[in-house]
């Protein structure tokens, strides 16, 4: 889903660009938050340790039938694990570093932010959490609920991402709106399969090996 | 001094997550577990348009690490990169706000 350069017409790429910027500073300002608390300087290490792995899972594509290849994006991912806020600078920061290498353009980081950061990180923790809201009300553990909760949520935020990049470089005219969306949702709905297991199964991961590194179950509304 | 007790379990994570990405590049294609084909995104425009078009969308930049073809090393140093990047990102939030905490108090 990187968006290369070239691809979004001016006005999309500099609007994505400055919704971008404005989600990163009310990051920065909500994470200022968090960190008052002397414990949390200690996810630090931790934090970096979950960027690398996004980093890893998005650098290899597992096939998909139809001749395409997904792999991770992360962002309900990382939202679950750190918060709808930290996923922006999280993803923010793993693009950079791949643009470098040339997956995604450099013109294109804003729109990517974006669909994968806002729509991916922020969206999918809000589906996640209003999933968990359902799940509240069954005897479910939160070891098991939690997971399954997050593949369902990364499944749902990655199709919609798909759908807003599709509206994205529809609006650049290169492509025709219809044909992108129902291209990128198509795609997208083989592609996320993938992203769902994988999600739920680092969640699950987390819960068995450190489940203190989870600082968002008051937020996701656990019980 | 470094407390190394306090980081050894992130060092020790970074380690496997370097070494399970060599593994799975290195033993991925040949069993099948990961491909080549192009993306979601790509496989979409590809179907739209083609590779050709594609390939020639033009950049008004050179991906500056995009010299590198080999994947181990583009791999370690995109790993690594990160974390140096996320470690003085979230460090920076961690200064400025302990700062502002002691200010107010």
């Amino acid at each position: 889903m990187h968006i290369p350069d070239g691809l979004l017409d001016p006005v999309t790429t500099v609007v994505l660009w400055i919704v971008a910027v404005l989600m990163l500073i009310i990051a920065f300002w909500r994470l200022n938050i968090l960190f008052q608390d002397e414990e949390s300087e200690r996810l630090i290490p931790y934090i970096g340790v979950l960027a690398a792995t996004i980093f890893a899972f998005q650098f290899v594509n597992y096939p998909v039938p139809g001749g395409t290849s997904g792999h991770l994006v992360g962002g309900t991912l990382v939202g679950v694990i750190l918060g709808p806020w930290a996923a922006v600078i999280v993803l923010f920061m793993v693009l950079i570093v791949q643009s470098l290498f040339g997956d995604g353009g450099i013109t294109a980081l804003g729109a990517n932010t974006f669909n994968m950061g806002v729509i991916g990180g922020i969206g999918g923790f809000y589906i996640v959490k209003a999933i968990l809201w359902i799940f509240n009300k069954t005897e479910m553990k939160k070891e098991v609920k939690v997971p399954i909760a997050t593949a369902i949520g990364s499944y749902i935020a990655i199709v919609l991402a798909a759908f807003i990049c599709g509206i994205e470089i529809g609006i650049g005219g290169l492509i025709p709106m219809d044909i992108a969306i129902a291209a990128m949702v198509f795609w997208h709905i083989l592609i996320g399969i993938g992203e769902a297991i994988i999600s739920g199964l680092i969640v699950w991961f987390v819960y068995k090996a450190k489940p203190e590194l989870i600082i968002t179950e008051n937020m996701l509304g656990v019980s | 001094m470094v407390e190394w007790e306090r980081y050894k379990w992130p060092i020790i994570s970074i380690i496997v997550i370097i070494g399970v990405l060599m593994l799975m590049i290195a033993i991925g294609f040949t069993l099948g577990i990961l491909s080549e084909d192009p993306d979601g995104l790509e496989r979409a425009l590809i179907d739209i348009r083609s590779e050709e078009w594609l390939e020639g969308l033009g950049s008004a930049w050179e991906p500056i690490l995009g010299w590198i073809d080999n994947d181990y090393i583009a791999g370690i140093i995109g790993i690594l990169l990160t974390i140096v990047l996320i470690i003085a990102v979230f460090s920076l939030i961690s200064y400025i706000s302990k700062k502002k905490k002691s200010k107010n108090e």
